[in-house]
């Protein structure tokens, strides 16, 4: 099932004076259950992609389909709830809510969901079990390590119980233990659970976990490979 | 909205050292201007019960040209009439009639010129408290023939005590020039050293005889049950009776008039001064909050949180900070007028400054309920206005800041 779909997607910053082309005609589609890296050098437009697929931007041209809904056309304020429903996000600077404690920030999506307050607490826990912080649910960001946080922040992803998560650099802030570690806990997850994640990523330790890697460059996608698979096949 | 509160609260306390600042602020803000405009109103109205109760009353009937020219002759007719009417009417509460002319007072060492009052001693001492003035000697009720009391200033200019006698000279009601001779019997001290200067009293019936050959009142004061009452009673007489003119204590003073209003305008003014400042405070404190956090609003939105419930939680933040402060601010400030309303601030320092403009140094606060309503509807004004500009900045956050490598 084609979880994620861009047709022709451009993006172009500074129309009128100095047009930068971030994206060009970029098409890709993302299966369910699928654990994609988009790689490519600074510039290469990896992060836009993400941004447009997420729904935070919006393209010059082109569309996006979210499990068949167009999201590029829509309002800011029905896109904002369509990515609360729908995409669960982990950012390089772990992004947590500073005054809330490992299992509020956890908590803190599924309230904005107006979840049943026992089902919030009970998953915030078992959510946290799962990424390994089951005995820190009470630490604030401050009193974590990065990975730690970023174990948090994942966690966060999953709580909305999104259709993807997206992760910008993930690992990029994360010495290799920790790194290695948080790779751990989402390929679990993606091997176990089916769940589909999509990284924006430089570092090669992704990379390499990675099944399926899409190489951008200038814009554009320039390779479009799977790796370590069996069951995936190009778009 | 609970989780909304609660996230409101601790970014707060975020960093408590700025927010105790901003609650200080808004806390010592409003308590300086709650009582000042306490000090400001008490002062106001210590100033009108005094010269009401002390000297002009809710309202007075003159004949209609005695205050302009001020000649003895022009007294009030129909005075029994009138009397009679104003003992009948339940709003009344007292009245009392003066006999009045201008003259000049000679002593040994020198003359001046006075207002001579003759008062009938029991009605006015039902009437006003000017018999509280009385600091040396006393009253008027002395058995003393011909008595007078006189303003301390004006004895001490005229280097007079009591015993001592002075001569009254003035024209009587038949335009004849006449003078009397009278022994001071007592001084007195009002707050205002300039009406000691001018004024002296006598009993009426001593100013009379030698005034006039039958009875004549210039003036007839009257307190009521209220001085809203004044317009309507006023009113009524000019109607029931003609060749009198009766007037209301704003109409008689406008000066008096103009000061309540003054008190009024002086209370918007310091309030707007107090509000403008609190107004840029929570503006500057949620904008530095605001920009510190934009990477942190940006993973918000990005998440999926409202740009309603961003909006909320800005406003919620202000309206949190600036209510407990002005709370704390009020209950001080509350407490402080209590004391003073009946301890009174103290200003004697400034006495003698203050008699010659007829103030008084003991300052009572005073701040009705509806005062302090207005105040704090103006405080919940201002701090919804002015947490709109960073709560409107606030959900023009890019989702993208959380993306930002810096």
């Amino acid at each position: 099932m084609t979880i994620v779909r861009t047709e022709n997607l451009s993006k172009v910053y500074n129309p009128d004076t100095v047009p930068v082309h971030a994206l060009r005609d970029v098409s890709i589609k993302i299966e369910e259950g699928e654990f994609t890296s988009i790689v490519g050098p600074s510039g290469s437009g990896k992060t836009t992609l993400l941004n447009m697929i997420g729904g935070l931007d919006k393209p010059t041209s082109g569309m996006v389909r979210i499990n068949g809904e167009e999201i590029s056309k829509m309002k800011d304020s029905k896109r904002i709830d369509f990515r609360l429903q729908n995409i669960g996000f982990v950012f390089q600077h772990y992004n947590l809510i500073p005054v809330f404690s490992a299992r509020e920030n956890v908590s803190f999506i599924m309230l904005l969901q107006n979840r049943d307050k026992k089902e919030i607490e009970q998953r915030a826990d078992e959510l946290l079990e799962k990424v390994g912080l089951g005995d820190r649910k009470d630490a604030r960001p401050v009193q974590m390590s990065g990975g730690e946080q970023q174990r948090v922040a994942v966690a966060r992803a999953l709580a909305s119980e999104p259709k993807f998560i997206l992760a910008d650099e993930p690992t990029a802030n994360l010495d290799t233990k920790s790194a290695m570690n948080l790779l751990d806990i989402m390929s679990n997850m993606n091997k176990e659970q089916n769940i589909t994640f999509v990284f924006s990523t430089h570092d090669q330790r992704v990379i390499d976990r990675a099944r399926r890697v899409i190489t951008m460059v200038d814009g554009a996608i320039d390779k479009d490979e799977y790796q370590n698979t069996e069951t995936n096949e190009p778009a | 909205m609970k989780t909304l509160f609660i996230i409101s609260w601790r970014n707060i306390w975020r960093h408590p050292a700025r927010s105790a600042v901003l609650l200080a602020a808004v806390i010592a803000g409003l308590w300086a201007g709650v009582v000042t405009v306490g000090i400001i109103n008490g002062v106001m109205q210590q100033r009108v019960d005094y010269l009401i109760e002390s000297e002009i009353t809710h309202a007075q009937i003159h004949q209609p040209d005695f205050l302009a020219e001020g000649y003895s002759r022009l007294f009030i007719p129909g005075h029994d009439e009138i009397t009679q009417w104003l003992s009948n009417d339940p709003r009344v509460v007292s009245f009392t009639s003066r006999t009045i002319t201008d003259g000049m007072l000679q002593s040994p060492i020198k003359t001046s010129g006075v207002r001579i009052s003759g008062i009938n001693i029991e009605t006015e001492t039902q009437t006003t408290n000017f018999h509280e003035n009385i600091v040396d000697g006393e009253y008027l009720d002395s058995d003393i023939n011909n008595a007078i009391i006189m303003g301390e200033k004006l004895a001490n200019d005229h280097n007079v005590e009591i015993g001592n006698r002075i001569v009254l000279t003035f024209e009587d009601t038949n335009n004849e020039l006449t003078s009397g001779s009278f022994n001071i019997v007592g001084i007195f001290r009002s707050a205002s050293a300039t009406f000691d200067e001018r004024n002296v009293f006598v009993r009426s019936e001593d100013l009379i005889a030698v005034l006039a050959d039958e009875p004549v009142f210039h003036e007839i004061g009257i307190m009521l049950q209220h001085e809203d009452m004044a317009g309507e009673i006023t009113s009524e007489l000019n109607a029931e009776f003609s060749g009198i003119k009766a007037q209301t204590w704003r109409q008689l003073s406008p000066e008096l008039s103009m000061l309540v209003e003054l008190g009024d305008v002086m209370m918007i003014l310091i309030t707007t001064i107090i509000m403008i400042a609190l107004a840029f405070g929570i503006l500057n404190t949620m904008l530095m909050a605001l920009f510190e956090r934009m990477r942190e609003i940006g993973m918000l939105l990005s998440i999926g949180m409202s740009k309603l419930r961003v909006f909320g939680m800005i406003m919620l933040e202000s309206i949190i900070l600036t209510i407990s402060g002005a709370a704390t601010g009020f209950l001080l400030a509350w407490l402080s007028i209590r004391h003073f309303s009946g301890a009174g601030v103290n200003l004697e320092m400034f006495a003698e400054g203050a008699a010659q403009v007829g103030w008084d140094y003991i300052i009572y606060p005073v701040l009705t309920p509806v005062e302090y309503f207005a105040i704090l509807v103006v405080v919940v004004i201002i701090t919804l206005l002015s947490s709109l500009y960073p709560a409107i900045k606030g959900i023009r956050i890019n989702p993208l800041e959380a993306a930002k490598n810096t």
